[in-house]
């Protein structure tokens, strides 16, 4: 069996063939679609592990690609893009996407992205009706809003607590500053609440080496990875 | 000053009057302010009447002793003179404005065009970058069988050509908005110079056949080659970027009166309506992707530069179909 399924949706034809090459040496079943139409049936045709998508597409904008793909599949979505830009960053996580990278990548960097959403979806899609959830040491038990760290409890405020429930429900996705104030917070709360919070529950998670990492994405947002995820 | 003065003058009949004085001078720069100065002479003439008349107990005719007499005059001249002064100085101050405004404007504009070559120039560099670094990566991170180092290694040298044109491309660009895009003609065979260029962009067109059909017996041509060479990359990696897969390109150079006509015919789409008509404006194709839209531009300034002609529109069957024309004597 394949490592996984992985479609890509960029119309670049060079990278494509990188991208094939790589891929499929590393065991890995890459299906490739130039467009967003082209992406949109491949997805539809069987459901992937994951989805790449380049937001630079010549029929439909990735943005909206993202949204159509998140209405129809619940396969992490990595972003490529080749603007620095963070608001488009910013746009296609709100709208579903799971993680992004800027061209030019490395190829190590791509594969580790594309490693850590397949094992958080399948370690999601086990636990989804578990009352405890656990990430690396960490273990919170949702039903008693307790949080142990390597069997040792770990004292929380009630928004910090739901702050690392929104994290580890979303374990490995980058989630936008916006997205996590509205759900925390809800809306119009300043940037600062959610610093402190997180540096905060940064402190209480410590850093030990089977502690999740709550990880900075700059300029868009944080999220949580698994020890041992932690990619550049 | 002036103020002053209708005080004074008004108060020899009581202090009463002062305050509607200064009321009506007040009405009077404020129409300076607002209306302009006709509309400031205007007012202060129907203030004087209104303070000479309309005054309580109405009706009664205050301008009786000579004092009365002067006030009111030195009332019409006070408010008139205040009037006109300030709406002077607001309309000196509006048009120094309004230029600073247009001012502005236009350096927003230059600006607004700067950040949209910044970022077209960045995403038309980021593209090949991209290819290159993956495979470059890859190839240090993995070890790959030889077909798959081969062909990585392919995609990295056809990936820095590409870079490479997209470099020249903005160079060209720099010295066209420099005014200094002068050719250095010499006699050039147009037929051997397209035949060397798909020759060289064999593989960035590798999923094309490009079929370069020349006359015979052409004449020899006064043109920059390394212009006009560039000129027909641009053609061809156009064609490469919009036909489909295993499409026929051709390219057709013949004489046509005194002139030499380049002729790159692809069986693709054809050209997008809605940018036909800035085709050779930068940026006018710049969509999320492929290229900034930077290559038809050049080609139009080169060929104006030769004093040629260059146009485009669809082939009788389809496709996208470019024509150049450029002298045969320079």
């Amino acid at each position: 069996m394949a490592e996984a399924d992985v479609v890509l949706i960029d119309d670049d034809a060079s990278l494509a063939s990188v991208l094939a090459v790589g891929f499929e040496s590393r065991g890995y079943d890459l299906r490739i679609a130039a467009t967003g139409g082209e992406g949109l049936r491949e997805i539809e045709r069987r459901e992937p592990d994951v989805v790449i998508l380049d937001l630079g597409l010549p029929d439909i904008d990735g943005i909206d690609v993202c949204r159509h793909l998140r209405q129809r599949t619940t396969s992490p979505i990595i972003v490529l893009s080749a603007d620095g830009a963070e608001d488009r960053k910013v746009r296609a996580l709100d709208e579903g996407a799971d993680d992004y990278l800027t061209k030019p990548f490395s190829m190590p960097e791509l594969l580790a992205r594309v490693r850590v959403a397949v094992r958080h979806r399948r370690a999601l899609a086990a636990v989804a009706h578990d009352e405890v959830l656990s990430v690396g040491d960490l273990a919170v038990d949702t039903a008693a809003h307790e949080v142990a760290l390597a069997g040792r409890p770990v004292e929380l405020t009630p928004k910090e607590y739901a702050l690392l429930m929104l994290l580890v429900r979303n374990v490995g996705k980058v989630l936008t500053h916006r997205a996590i104030l509205d759900q925390v917070w809800g809306p119009d709360q300043p940037l600062d609440t959610l610093r402190t919070h997180v540096s905060h529950l940064r402190r209480k998670l410590g850093g030990g080496a089977g502690a999740p990492q709550l990880v900075t994405a700059p300029g868009v947002g944080y999220r949580l990875l698994a020890p041992g995820d932690v990619v550049s | 000053m002036a103020m002053v003065d209708v005080v004074v003058l008004v108060a020899g009949d009581g202090v009463n009057r002062a305050i509607p004085a200064m009321l009506l001078l007040l009405v009077v720069l404020l129409a300076g302010l607002l209306g302009g100065r006709l509309v400031a002479l205007g007012v202060a003439l129907v203030a004087a009447i209104g303070f000479a008349v309309l005054l309580p107990p109405i009706g009664s005719p205050r301008v009786e002793p000579a004092e009365d007499v002067a006030a009111l005059v030195l009332f019409v001249a006070v408010a008139a003179i205040a009037g006109v002064l300030l709406s002077t100085i607001v309309l000196s101050d509006r048009r120094r404005l309004s230029a600073e405004q247009g001012t502005v404007e236009a350096l927003l504009r230059v600006d607004h065009d700067r950040a949209a070559l910044l970022r077209s120039v960045s995403h038309d560099l980021r593209t090949p970058l991209a290819t290159i670094r993956a495979a470059a990566t890859d190839l240090q991170g993995f070890d790959h069988d030889p077909a798959a180092r081969t062909h990585l290694l392919d995609l990295v040298i056809d990936e820095s050509e590409r870079l490479d044109r997209i470099v020249g491309n903005l160079l060209s660009l720099s010295r066209i908005e420099a005014g200094a895009l002068l050719p250095e003609r010499q006699p050039v065979d147009l037929a051997e110079l397209v035949a060397a260029c798909a020759a060289r962009l064999e593989r960035a067109t590798s999923k094309l056949t490009v079929e370069v059909r020349a006359a015979e017996g052409l004449p020899l041509v006064k043109v920059d080659y390394s212009q006009i060479d560039q000129v027909v990359a641009n053609l061809l990696e156009n064609a490469a970027r919009h036909a489909p897969p295993g499409s026929v390109v051709v390219v057709d150079v013949e004489r046509v009166g005194e002139s030499v006509r380049l002729r790159v015919t692809d069986q693709g789409p054809g050209f997008d309506p809605s940018v036909r008509g800035r085709l050779f404006e930068p940026f006018a194709s710049a969509t999320g992707s492929g290229s900034s839209g930077i290559g038809l531009a050049i080609c139009k300034a080169v060929v104006d530069a030769h004093g040629g002609t260059i146009a485009a529109d669809d082939a009788p069957d389809g496709g996208a179909r470019i024509t150049v024309e450029v002298p045969i004597d320079g």
